[in-house]
C-alpha cells in the first residue's frame, strides 16, 4: 500500500520532469545547446496560464491551447534575442545570455505575480476529488499529467519520423552543415526547435500548476530535475528523456518516502553528478566515439 | 606613463579609499566595505572563467561555504575570528579544488549545468543540516573587535577588507602575468594547444578552481563579518547572476575589469535594494545586453580610449563581429559544444 502509493506519486512527478526534459532535449537535438532560461519559461508559461484561465476565466482547454501558443513564441523569442547573435561566438557567451533571460522573465514574474514565498493556486482541470482503485488513491489531476506526457511524446514521435519540418529538424541536429547544403534554412530549425521546446515546457506548466502550485521560483528545481532527467536518457533521446524523468521521479518519491522528504530536493544533483561523471552518455544516448 | 592610466588611476582610488572612513557615514562604509568583498568575488570569478575559460557556477556555493565556514568555526569552536577567517577561506578552497575533479571529465555546458546543480546542493546543506549550519533562519556571527587598534569594529573590518583585497588584487595580478596565468589562458584558448605545449590540465584547471574558490571563501568570511548575519539566501542563486554579471561588465579576462564590475553593479544592487523583482530583471537584462553588445566589458572601451589600461597577452581574446560569409555558415555552436 505505501510502496505502491510512493511509486504512483514517483510516476507522477516523474511525467512532469520528463515533460521538462523533453523541452531540453528538443531544443539540444536540434542546436546541440542547453537553453539555461528552460526553467524559468516553464514558470513564466505557468504564470500567463494562471493569468488566462482564473484572472480571465478563459476555459480550460483554450488556456491550455493559448500557454502552448505563448510558451512558443517566448521560445521564439528566446532564439531570436539570445540563440541566433551568439551561436557563432562562444558557448560561454551563449550560456550567460539564456542565465540573463532567466532572470529576467523570473523578476518580471515576481513584479507582476507576486513576492518571494506566495504560491498561486491553480484549479485542477479534472474533479479535485481523489478515486481509490484498490487501496490506492489517486488525485484524477496525476492521472490527466500522466497521459499528457505520453500523449506529447507521442506526438513528437510522429512529429520527428513523419513531418518534413520534423525531418528537417533531425537533419539539422545530425550535420548543421550538410542540412545547410540541401537547402535547409538552419536557423528557421533553430526557431523552431527553441519554439516547440519551450510549448512543452508550456504545456508541462500547465498540468504541472495544479498539483505544484506557483511561485516564481519554481523554474530553476524544475529545470535541475528536468535536466537530471534528460542527460539520465542522453540528452538527445525522447524516450531517453520519458525513462530518465520516470526514474528520477521514482527515486526521488523512494528516497523521499523512506529516508528523508528533504531528500527530493537533491535527487537532481546527485543524478548529474552520477551520470556525467561515471556514464555521461546516458541510458539511452548515443555512444560517441571522440569524446573531447 | 599615461595620466589617465591603470596605475594612477588606482593609486587615487586606493587613497580615496584609506581616507574613507574618516569623511564617510557608516552606510557609506557598509557600501565601501560591500565593494571590496565583491570585488575579491569578481577577481575569483575572472581568474576561473575570464582567465581559465571554465564556465562554472559554483562560486555562489564557494562564497556561502567562507562565509558558513568563518562563522561556525566562531559558533561551534570558540576560535577567534583571525584563526576562523582564513580557515573558511581554505575550506572554500579546498572544495573548490575537489569539484575541479569532476569538472576535468567535463567541459562547456556540462560543467556549467553540473557546477549549477552543486550550488543547489550547497544551499541544501545549508537549510537542512540544521544541527550544524541552524538551518534557514541562519545563525549571528559572534562580535569581533579590533582592540589594541583604536578603530571601532565598523572602521577596522573596512581596514582589513581594503588589506585583504589590495593583497589579493596584487596577487592575482601578478598571477596571471606569470606561467600559472599564460597556462589558464592558454587552456582557456584551446585545450589541445595548451597540452601540446606542456601544459598540465589536471594541474592548471583544479588550480584554477582552487584559487577562485579562495577568493570566494575570503569575500566570504569578510561577508559574514560585514553583515553580522549569515543565512542560507545570502549564497543563493541571486549570488550567481550577480556574480557573472559583474565581470560581464567590468570585463572578462581583466582584474582590473572586476574592481570596476564589482563597484557598478554593488552600485545598482544598493539602488534597487528595495524591489527584489526589479534587482533580477536589471541584472539579468545587463548580462544579457553585455554579452550581446559588448562582449569586452567596460574595461575595453577604456582600453580602447584611455592609454596606459593594456593588459597584453590576457586579455580575452578580441572577437571581433564580423558577419560570416553569407554562403558558408560558420561552424554552429552545435558542433563545437558536442560533449
Amino acid at each position: 500500500m505505501m510502496l505502491s502509493y510512493i511509486l504512483l506519486s514517483g510516476v507522477t512527478t516523474g511525467a512532469l520532469y520528463a515533460l521538462v526534459a523533453l523541452g531540453i532535449v528538443i531544443v539540444n537535438k536540434a542546436t546541440g545547446v542547453i537553453n539555461f532560461a528552460q526553467g524559468e519559461l516553464f514558470m513564466f508559461s505557468g504564470f500567463l496560464a494562471w493569468a488566462l484561465h482564473v484572472q480571465f476565466g478563459i476555459g480550460y482547454p483554450l488556456t491550455l491551447v493559448l500557454a502552448i501558443a505563448g510558451g512558443f513564441l517566448l521560445g521564439v523569442m528566446t532564439d531570436r534575442i539570445a540563440f541566433q547573435p551568439l551561436k557563432n561566438v562562444d558557448v560561454v557567451s551563449l550560456v550567460l545570455a539564456t542565465v540573463g533571460i532567466a532572470f529576467i522573465l523570473r523578476g518580471v514574474a515576481r513584479v507582476i505575480w507576486g513576492g518571494k514565498g506566495d504560491y498561486l493556486t491553480f484549479p485542477p482541470i479534472t474533479s479535485p476529488e481523489p478515486i481509490m482503485i484498490g487501496e490506492i488513491m489517486i488525485i484524477p489531476q496525476q492521472l490527466a499529467v500522466l497521459a499528457g506526457a505520453v500523449l506529447i511524446m507521442a506526438l513528437f514521435w510522429l512529429f520527428f519520423r513523419y513531418t518534413r519540418a520534423g525531418k528537417m529538424m533531425q537533419a539539422t541536429a545530425d550535420n548543421a552543415k550538410a542540412a545547410t547544403l540541401v537547402g535547409i534554412r538552419t536557423d528557421r530549425i533553430y526557431a523552431l526547435a527553441f519554439g516547440t521546446g519551450t510549448a512543452v515546457a508550456a504545456a508541462a506548466a500547465v498540468l504541472a500548476a495544479p498539483l505544484t502550485l506557483l511561485y516564481p521560483d519554481m523554474g530553476f528545481s524544475f529545470f535541475i530535475k528536468g535536466f537530471a532527467a534528460a542527460v539520465l536518457g542522453g540528452l538527445t533521446s525522447l524516450p531517453g528523456a520519458i525513462l530518465g524523468g520516470l526514474l528520477v521521479g521514482i527515486a526521488e518519491a523512494l528516497a523521499g518516502g523512506y529516508i528523508a522528504s528533504s531528500l527530493m530536493e537533491v535527487s537532481g544533483f546527485v543524478v548529474i553528478m552520477l551520470v556525467l561523471v561515471i556514464m555521461p552518455s546516458g541510458l539511452l544516448g548515443a555512444r560517441r566515439l571522440r569524446r573531447v | 606613463m599615461a595620466l589617465f592610466g591603470r596605475r594612477n588611476v588606482l593609486l587615487v582610488l586606493l587613497a580615496v579609499a584609506l581616507v574613507l572612513p574618516a569623511v564617510a557615514n557608516s552606510y557609506q562604509l557598509y557600501i565601501g566595505n560591500l565593494v571590496l568583498i565583491y570585488t575579491l568575488l569578481a577577481i575569483g570569478m575572472n581568474l576561473l572563467l575570464g582567465f581559465a575559460g571554465q564556465l562554472a557556477f559554483a562560486n555562489a556555493a564557494m562564497f556561502g561555504i567562507g562565509a558558513y565556514g568563518t562563522g561556525l568555526l566562531q559558533v561551534h569552536f570558540g576560535l577567534p575570528f583571525a584563526i576562523a577567517f582564513p580557515a573558511g577561506a581554505l575550506i572554500a578552497a579546498a572544495v573548490g579544488l575537489a569539484i575541479s575533479f569532476p569538472a576535468l571529465r567535463l567541459s562547456g555546458l556540462y560543467l556549467a549545468l553540473s557546477t549549477l546543480a552543486f550550488a543547489q546542493f550547497t544551499q541544501w546543506i545549508f537549510l537542512h543540516w540544521e544541527g550544524v549550519t541552524f538551518g534557514a533562519g541562519g545563525f549571528k556571527t559572534p562580535q569581533i573587535s579590533f582592540d589594541p587598534l583604536p578603530v571601532s569594529k565598523p572602521v577596522g573590518l573596512y581596514y582589513l577588507s581594503l588589506l585583504v583585497a589590495v593583497a589579493l588584487y596584487i596577487f592575482a595580478r601578478n598571477l596571471v602575468a606569470s606561467r600559472v596565468g599564460r597556462a589558464f589562458v592558454a587552456v582557456r584558448d584551446g585545450e589541445v594547444a595548451a597540452q601540446s605545449l606542456g601544459v598540465d590540465l589536471l594541474r592548471t584547471k583544479a588550480l584554477a578552481f582552487g584559487i577562485s574558490g579562495f577568493y570566494a571563501g575570503v569575500a566570504g568570511g569578510l561577508y559574514s563579518q560585514a553583515l553580522n548575519y549569515v543565512s542560507p539566501e545570502g549564497y543563493d542563486l541571486f549570488q550567481i547572476v550577480l556574480h557573472k554579471a559583474m565581470i560581464v561588465v567590468g570585463g572578462m579576462g581583466s582584474v582590473a575589469g572586476s574592481l570596476l564590475g564589482a563597484g557598478i553593479i554593488i552600485i545598482v544592487l544598493e539602488l534597487l535594494r528595495a524591489v527584489k523583482g526589479a534587482q533580477e530583471i536589471v541584472f539579468g537584462g545587463i548580462l544579457l545586453v553585455f554579452v550581446l553588445f559588448l562582449r569586452g566589458g567596460l574595461i575595453s572601451v577604456i582600453q580602447r580610449y584611455v592609454k596606459g589600461w593594456d593588459e597584453p597577452l590576457h586579455a580575452a581574446p578580441p572577437r571581433r563581429d564580423e558577419p560570416p560569409p553569407l554562403a558558408v555558415p560558420a561552424t554552429p555552436v552545435a558542433e563545437r559544444a558536442a560533449p
